[in-house]
């Protein structure tokens, strides 16, 4: 007694920023040949995770 | 109950209530087909876009069209409109409720609990789950509050927090909601442009899409109680293509009858809602036809 609960409803908006933005951002930047370091990508959407907890809401 | 009050005994609430009755039996095939379809053909985007048969854009644009037409089915499964009170169908709700909110990233199990809620209480600020859409003032208003997230269901959940019955629907709900977030996590390492398109954004335009018209239009600005909470409103976009959500105001006052049944209940009804004096009753067409609910 998974009280994981807690770390999800505080950090859901920093991984789902880290791992999904990231890639998305990282498949961009290959699809445009932009050669630049994909941890930057990644990074991104940590930034934007990052903001949208300490915020708590996407927009 | 709240909102009944002294009418001529023509339009008694009994009688209003048989004749609702008889729009509340029929099995809802079109809305199986139309959920389990979507859900479908969803499924059957992945491997299509992914080997190359047809390109991310209009696949994407085929998934934006699935999940505007996926909340619906799951709404009449969550009435009960498959099994019609018999539990050896109860199944049949469950599976199709299920399987169409895959489109949508959303649990059964919470939006059933929350939807109930939703009818209970509908348009009180402190514990209608709809609130924060319906009262947005603009469409603007709607998007914002759709993308709150998390936080949305953290404070519905303690206004709940001593429902026992509401808490373990929501619980059950939270836990697939979680898969949902866990699958697309995996996708998006595998295939992040597919997943983006293909799920992440349809499923944001269909929450929009659902929220504007079947929350907002129906509800916005409207009182608290029966036959006050929600309006008859009309619209430049042919029924068809918003659900047909101008006649919401029914399925608040009779949530048994069917979505394809409620124009010919609220032809029936008509005399009943104007002598109710339900916002808009007495803009309701004779007839309910093709499509006479356009506003231009």
């Amino acid at each position: 007694e998974n009280a994981i609960s807690n770390h999800i409803a505080n950090w859901n908006m920093v991984w789902f920023g880290l791992i999904f933005w990231g890639s998305v951002f990282n498949a961009i930047a290959i699809n445009y040949e932009l050669t630049l370091n994909p941890m930057l990508w990644y990074a991104c959407g940590l930034l934007l995770g990052s903001i949208a907890k300490i915020r708590g809401t996407w927009l | 109950m709240e909102g009944i009050g002294q009418v001529a005994e023509e339009f008694s609430f009994d009688k209003e209530k048989e004749i609702a009755r008889s729009f509340s039996k029929r099995f809802q095939w079109e809305m199986m087909l139309i959920g389990v379809g979507q859900a479908t053909i969803w499924l059957c985007l992945w491997p299509l876009v992914i080997y190359g048969y047809i390109s991310l854009f209009v696949g994407s644009l085929i998934a934006i069209v699935c999940a505007c037409f996926a909340y619906l089915p799951s709404h009449e499964a969550q009435h009960g409109n498959f099994s019609r009170g018999n539990p050896k169908r109860r199944w049949v709700d469950s599976f199709v409720s299920h399987y169409t909110l895959i489109t949508l990233m959303f649990p059964h199990d919470l939006m059933r609990c929350t939807h109930m809620k939703h009818h209970a209480y509908t348009n009180n600020p402190e514990k209608d789950p709809d609130y924060d859409t319906a009262s947005s003032k603009t469409i603007w208003g709607v998007i914002v509050a759709t993308q709150a997230g998390i936080t949305k269901y953290q404070s519905i959940a303690e206004t709940y927090k001593d429902d026992k019955a509401f808490m373990k629907s929501f619980h059950k709900g939270l836990n697939v909601a979680l898969m949902y977030r866990a699958i697309l996590l995996v996708l998006v390492v595998m295939f992040p442009l597919e997943a983006l398109l293909l799920w992440w954004l349809p499923s944001k335009v269909g929450v929009i899409y659902l929220s504007t018209f079947f929350s907002w239009y129906p509800h916005y600005q409207m009182d608290t109680g029966r036959y006050k909470d929600t309006k008859f409103w009309s619209h430049w976009m042919p029924r068809y293509l918003n659900h047909s959500m101008q006649l919401h105001f029914v399925h608040h006052l009779h949530p048994g009858i069917g979505h394809y049944d409620e124009p010919k209940a609220i032809e029936a009804l008509k005399p009943f809602l104007i002598a109710r004096k339900v916002p808009g009753a007495e803009n309701i067409p004779d007839r309910v036809a093709h499509n006479p609910l356009i506003r231009m």
